[in-house]
């Protein structure tokens, strides 16, 4: 009986656990279908991708911001030191003012980045996340932390390490960008990792990235490329502000004193802006190389089909930019006592008027990155200037303003090529007859071209800084008397920068087409497809004037209030026996 | 010396502007450059004449307070609407063209997902499955033996839409799909001269050969075509980015490609 009893209460326990078990199996599968996804989070109106868009848009520009203006405030506080001028050392101090106050707007932008992100794609921003997380949990705060210690440092040491103690000063400077350039590159890797993740020969990317180690994935095909090409354009950025600070400053002035130290910043941001843009357009070449050699196939869909207006009006924005910050100096120019005297040789007039075809035609048959061409370059640079030196043709001249007309009408001349599409259509698909270039002139939608162009506008800015140069020398120049409409050049070089900045930024990210990360992890959502330069234009408008709105409060409160205090000195107690 | 009437200037230039931009129209008439071109051309003269008529304008005079911060806003505001306005201009692309072909690249992956999902659950029960069995089996030892019947799990939930239906017409879906025709010519479209034309591919490759090419494009190389291949323009992401069907299908379709009144490339057989 005992033993019967035992195996009814045995079968009672095996039934219980199967029925346990099987409860389990059920429960498990609705446990894990219940609970890992939150609710969807969607953006009103505008959507994930375009709320995404608008916060990294927002503090990219701001992060640009706090790295480029330390570059250029640092080189100006060195010039200041070497040259004994103070004036430097004021624009130095008055730029990294401002950086103060906007350091504060990266960092808030970009918790919200990662806030949108994680909301609006989890599972995405967790990928990635997982993939660099020694970049994202270590390194980058570790760096975010130490730039803001030095940069804070920097800046509140400025009156005690002067005079003696000057070069420790800028040494803290120098400390200050060495790591906010470390910073810069260490978080471009996951940036470009998105559009050019590493990937094996012979092996599926897939697999690939399993293996790869976190170097790999740093090191990838636009890794240095976007570097460079972010540091130049920060160094640009940072120019452009300071001369956008100049020119608020000088609207406002009211004594001559500081409506010249005013002009003068203005003029000094703007050189160093145009300087760092001389190099862009080669940068910008650079990255879109790599990313055209990494697959062939993103190539097309920049240069010919989805991408192909954004990279027409990008054209129209780099010639603006270049016409504009050549029309400032010839407003600076204008107002140089003894420019007239000031001429250049006349074949440098020949070899610009001569540059976007013969370098057209060297760069078509020596395309880069073949050597060669660079003797043709070399020569076409060179040798106008040491002919010049030759008996015969040393007093064949012109002057500084016939040259500089000329070189104006070569930038639109370049401008014109740089913007000639090979066909007037969103995409080569739908090219026909009527849209097309003759196929003659095909040849003026390619690349060779495309480079004549750029090296054309870079270079007659050289010429026309080279002679700028030569009449501040030779003749005098007062500062605070320059034409009023310059404030508005600089303001518009800042604003058409951000801008370009903000086209620029889209059509890198949108060459990943559908996927977060290229050819590796696809973008479900039904916002994946290539938006309109319409749509893009209005949002990057909304942005630029989001961005402009901050920077001009933080300009105006931090300069104002810097003005008020040292006017207002009533309320300072005066030791007795002074009275 | 008093400055010269910028309103004559402005009239002057802009008659200059106005007759070279008629110019350019003419020479490019004549040179067969299309409407839109002369249209552009045009344009440009007329930019020209505007850049050298800023250049002998008067002297802006300076403004103070309100009339600043007014100027300021009206200078944003004519810049914000000419970017806007220019960038509206231009030719746009039609999303709905691009997002029907997401649609059908991304469908089996995104099945996929939702199929990856399903198989993590299966797996989970198959375990606990497997433990009950176990534990069965145990019991069934002691003499107490109850049979569970091992739920096995579902077949995937995916079924390939690709490997249905006429496969050479999938095969040209393909084609358009991967967009094939931004480096290839066919059918007299595309191409562009970045890789070989390839109406005739069918009777000079076999369908194994051609699968190997997209599988690894270094393994051929295209007769002239030295540079693009040593710089290894023919992308090699197509293995992983397509399904076999997919890729089948695309083979299957270029089989046929037979047109021999097109010179094809020769295919030449690398290391």
């Amino acid at each position: 009986m005992n033993g019967k009893l035992g195996s009814e209460a045995m079968r009672t326990i095996n039934r219980t656990l199967v029925l346990f078990m099987g409860m389990m199996v059920v429960g498990a599968g609705l446990v894990y279908a219940q609970v890992p996804d939150p609710p969807p989070v969607q953006f009103p109106y505008i959507g994930n991708r375009t709320g995404v868009w608008i916060v990294a848009q927002l503090h990219i520009l701001f992060a640009a911001f706090i790295l480029g203006a330390p570059i250029f405030a640092v080189v100006s506080e060195w010039l200041g030191y070497k040259n004994n001028d103070q004036k430097y050392d004021r624009l130095a101090k008055e730029v990294i003012k401002v950086t103060v106050i906007l350091y504060s707007m990266t960092a808030l932008t970009g918790g919200l980045f990662i806030f949108v992100l994680l909301g609006t794609y989890p599972h995405f921003t967790s990928w990635l996340m997982g993939h660099f997380f020694l970049i994202f949990a270590v390194i980058y705060p570790l760096l975010f932390i130490g730039e803001t210690i030095v940069l804070y440092t920097y800046f509140y040491s400025w009156d005690s390490l002067k005079g003696s103690k000057k070069a420790r000063h800028i040494a803290l400077g120098v400390l200050l960008n060495i790591i906010g350039t470390i910073t810069l590159f260490v978080i471009d890797a996951p940036t470009s990792f998105m559009n050019t993740p590493v990937k094996g020969e012979d092996i599926s990317i897939i697999e690939f990235i399993q293996t790869a180690g976190l170097w790999d994935k740093v090191a990838n095909y636009s890794w240095m490329p976007l570097n460079l090409h972010r540091l130049v354009g920060n160094v640009t950025f940072g120019g452009f502000i300071a001369g956008l600070i100049a020119a608020y400053m000088y609207m406002r002035s009211k004594t001559d004193e500081e409506r010249s130290y005013y002009d003068w910043m203005g003029f000094v941001g703007n050189l160093i802006g145009v300087g760092a843009l001389l190099l862009l357009p080669f940068m910008g070449y650079l990255l879109a190389y790599e990313l055209c050699d990494y697959d062939a196939s993103i190539c097309p869909y920049m240069m010919a089909d989805q991408l192909s207006m954004f990279f027409e009006m990008q054209g129209a924005m780099v010639g603006l930019i270049f016409l504009a910050s050549n029309y400032y100096i010839w407003l600076s120019l204008k107002r140089i006592e003894g420019v007239e005297k000031v001429r250049i040789s006349g074949l440098v007039m020949i070899a610009v008027i001569g540059m976007p075809a013969i370098m057209g035609a060297t760069w078509k048959m020596f395309p880069p990155p073949d050597w060669q061409s660079l003797i043709v370059l070399g020569l076409l640079v060179v040798l106008p200037p040491v002919l010049s030196k030759l008996p015969g043709l040393r007093n064949f001249t012109v002057s500084s303003f016939t040259m500089i007309k000329v070189g104006f009408l070569m930038i639109v001349v370049a401008d014109a090529i740089w913007m000639t599409p090979h066909g007037f259509v969103a995409t080569q698909g739908l090219a026909t007859e009527e849209t097309e270039l003759p196929s003659w002139a095909g040849e003026l939608a390619l690349m060779p071209a495309k480079n004549a162009a750029a090296f054309t506008l870079v270079f007659l800015t050289v010429v026309n800084y080279i002679m700028y140069n030569w009449a501040i020398r030779r003749g005098t120049i007062i500062w605070g008397k320059i034409d009023f409409s310059s404030q508005f050049v600089l303001i518009f070089l800042a604003f058409s920068a951000i801008w370009t900045m903000g086209l620029m930024g889209g059509v890198r990210s949108l060459t990943r087409k559908y996927y977060h990360v290229y050819n590796l992890m696809p973008d479900f959502t039904a916002e994946s497809f290539t938006p309109t330069l319409q749509y893009s234009a209005w949002w990057i408008t909304g942005i630029t004037i989001v961005f402009y709105a901050v920077v001009s409060f933080a300009i105006l409160v931090t300069l104002h209030a810097a003005e008020e205090k040292k006017l207002d000195t009533s309320g300072i107690p005066i030791p007795a026996e002074v009275k | 010396m008093a400055e010269p009437n910028f309103t004559k200037i402005i009239v002057k230039k802009g008659i200059i502007g106005l007759i070279f931009g008629v110019l350019l129209v003419v020479g490019a008439k004549l040179t067969h450059f299309p409407f839109v071109y002369q249209v552009m051309f045009f344009l440009y003269a007329l930019l020209g004449a505007l850049v050298f008529i800023l250049l002998d304008a008067p002297t802006v005079k300076r403004l103070e307070g309100g009339k600043a911060v007014v100027a300021l806003i009206f200078f944003y505001v004519i810049m914000s609407g000419a970017y806007i306005g220019g960038a509206s201009i231009l030719p746009q692309y039609d999303p709905e063209i691009e997002k029907g072909k997401i649609d059908k690249v991304l469908k089996r992956r995104r099945a996929l997902t939702q199929q990856g999902k399903a198989e993590e659950l299966i797996a989970r029960a198959k375990a606990l499955n497997e433990r009950v069995e176990a534990m069965d089996k145990k019991l069934n030892s002691l003499g107490v033996g109850v049979k569970v019947a091992a739920q096995a799990p579902s077949k995937s939930a995916f079924s390939g839409g690709a490997a249905s239906g006429d496969l050479v017409a999938l095969g040209k879906e393909q084609w358009e799909l991967q967009e094939c025709y931004n480096c290839h010519k066919l059918f007299g479209q595309g191409g562009k001269k970045r890789g070989p034309e390839l109406d005739n591919i069918g009777s000079l490759m076999t369908p194994e050969q051609l699968k190997e090419k997209i599988f690894y494009p270094k393994k051929w190389k295209a007769e002239g075509f030295d540079k693009a291949y040593k710089k290894g323009k023919m992308p090699d992401k197509f293995r992983d980015l397509m399904f076999p069907e997919e890729i089948d299908a695309l083979v299957a379709f270029l089989s046929t490609l037979k047109d021999t009144s097109v010179k094809t490339p020769k295919p030449i057989k690398m290391k």
